[in-house]
């Protein structure tokens, strides 16, 4: 059976993408930030993932308010970049991992969660961030993706338990998936920040940091708090954390901490990372 | 049920809403044809002339014309739509996020986001 080798979540923040894009790695301004990744990139590289399941909300690039669906799944092919404004992106399409895909919306589905399925569709900075963050910038992704969209604009958005169950499913679909593929799943967005009304520029390091520690140690307090706790603590739109819970839904009770990184601001955002391995299959650990 | 401003259960942040959602949704609906190329050019070469295509009301269409980032969001924009016309008319999003706030750029990245500046 397909096994899950680990749960990472990062930031998505679409400057970051344009800081790649703009060549701004090494400025004192980001150098601090893309350098934290680098032991998430090693990780990657000696774990050699087959399939990423990316966790993301569209920002008004693949969906317009004329239809929302609370959670789509993806199972093309092919993801292109999207045109968020500026042109799509230069960088390669994503590969789909269309058979798991549809088992795993079977295994929704059967499971009482009901996602809007999508054969074609366009992705925007919340998964190519993410993917960019941990893989680079390859000719060509050596991983397969399962898109995720969840969405956490338009309200009433899902409650954070809701994810959290959802992840559930997701690691019920890996293992009844009859291949010995090796799969991560990426819960992305966060942290703090909020980009709109007069609260506009709010950042909360301490509750950031407080989250990535119970994002491993204790995911049912997270999974627990109200959608307005998630607002009041990490912004309006910092409340798009909840979609980490999906990736920690998927892993077990016990989880053993690989990497983790912390840095604010990119851009208006409190960033952070983490990369985490279900204690009873973690690999034995790298002598320090 | 008239909603004013100030009355969000958490103070200064807007929540997008079924009611921002459906006033704001001229203006969402502009920002998002920004996501063509065509429409883009169409912005620069008579704004006024695109904004009327999608039934802007005056006070929506004086907001966009102005850049008045506060005012766009009091009427229901949201902002990961209207962030699109920045890719027209560029402006960093820490001078939107400075104009909300009603602060100065430099008092807005030291004192919202920390930043040494």
């Amino acid at each position: 059976m397909a096994k899950l080798i680990g749960g990472l979540g990062t930031s998505h923040v679409p400057s970051i993408g344009a800081a790649i894009d703009k060549g701004l790695r090494e400025t004192p301004d980001w150098k601090p930030f893309f350098d934290g990744y680098i032991p998430g990139q090693d990780w990657v590289k000696e774990h050699k993932p087959d399939v990423a399941v990316v966790i993301f909300n569209d920002h008004g690039n693949s969906f317009f308010l004329d239809k929302v669906p609370t959670f789509a799944v993806g199972c093309a092919e092919e993801y292109r970049p999207v045109d968020e404004g500026w042109g799509p992106r230069a960088i390669p399409p994503f590969k789909g991992a269309v058979d798991f895909s549809w088992h795993f919306i079977d295994t929704l589905i059967d499971n009482r969660f009901d996602p809007m399925i999508c054969q074609e569709i366009e992705v925007d900075h919340g998964i190519q961030v993410p993917m960019e963050l941990f893989w680079g910038r390859p000719a060509e992704w050596p991983v397969r993706v399962v898109p995720i969209f969840v969405n956490v604009i338009q309200y009433p958005i899902p409650l954070p338990s809701r994810c959290y169950e959802m992840g559930r499913v997701l690691r019920q679909a890996i293992e009844s998936y009859p291949t010995d593929e090796r799969f991560v799943v990426l819960g992305t967005g966060g942290l703090s920040h909020q980009l709109q009304g007069a609260r506009a520029g709010f950042v909360n390091p301490e509750a950031d940091r407080a989250f990535l520690n119970d994002i491993a140690g204790d995911p049912d307090k997270l999974a627990n708090m109200s959608r307005e706790q998630y607002v009041e603590m990490f912004g309006s739109e910092g409340a798009e954390l909840m979609m980490w819970l999906v990736m920690r839904g998927a892993m077990d009770r016990d989880v053993v901490v690989r990497h983790k990184h912390y840095f604010v601001p990119a851009s208006m955002t409190g960033a952070g990372m983490i990369v985490m391995e279900n204690m009873a299959t973690a690999s034995p650990a790298v002598a320090a | 049920m008239e909603e004013k401003p100030g009355q969000d259960r958490i103070p200064d942040t807007p929540l997008f809403d079924r009611k921002r959602s459906l006033g704001g949704y001229r203006i969402n609906k502009m920002a998002m044809g920004l996501s063509r190329p065509e429409n883009r050019e169409a912005f620069k070469q008579d704004e006024s002339a695109y904004l009327d295509r999608f039934g802007l009301t005056p006070e929506e269409k004086e907001a966009v014309m102005t850049r008045n980032w506060r005012e766009m969001v009091r009427l229901g924009g949201n902002l990961f739509f209207i962030l699109k016309i920045s890719a027209v008319d560029p402006v960093r999003i820490t001078e939107i996020g400075a104009h909300q706030a009603g602060m100065e750029h430099d008092d807005f990245l030291r004192n919202r986001l920390g930043k040494k500046v």
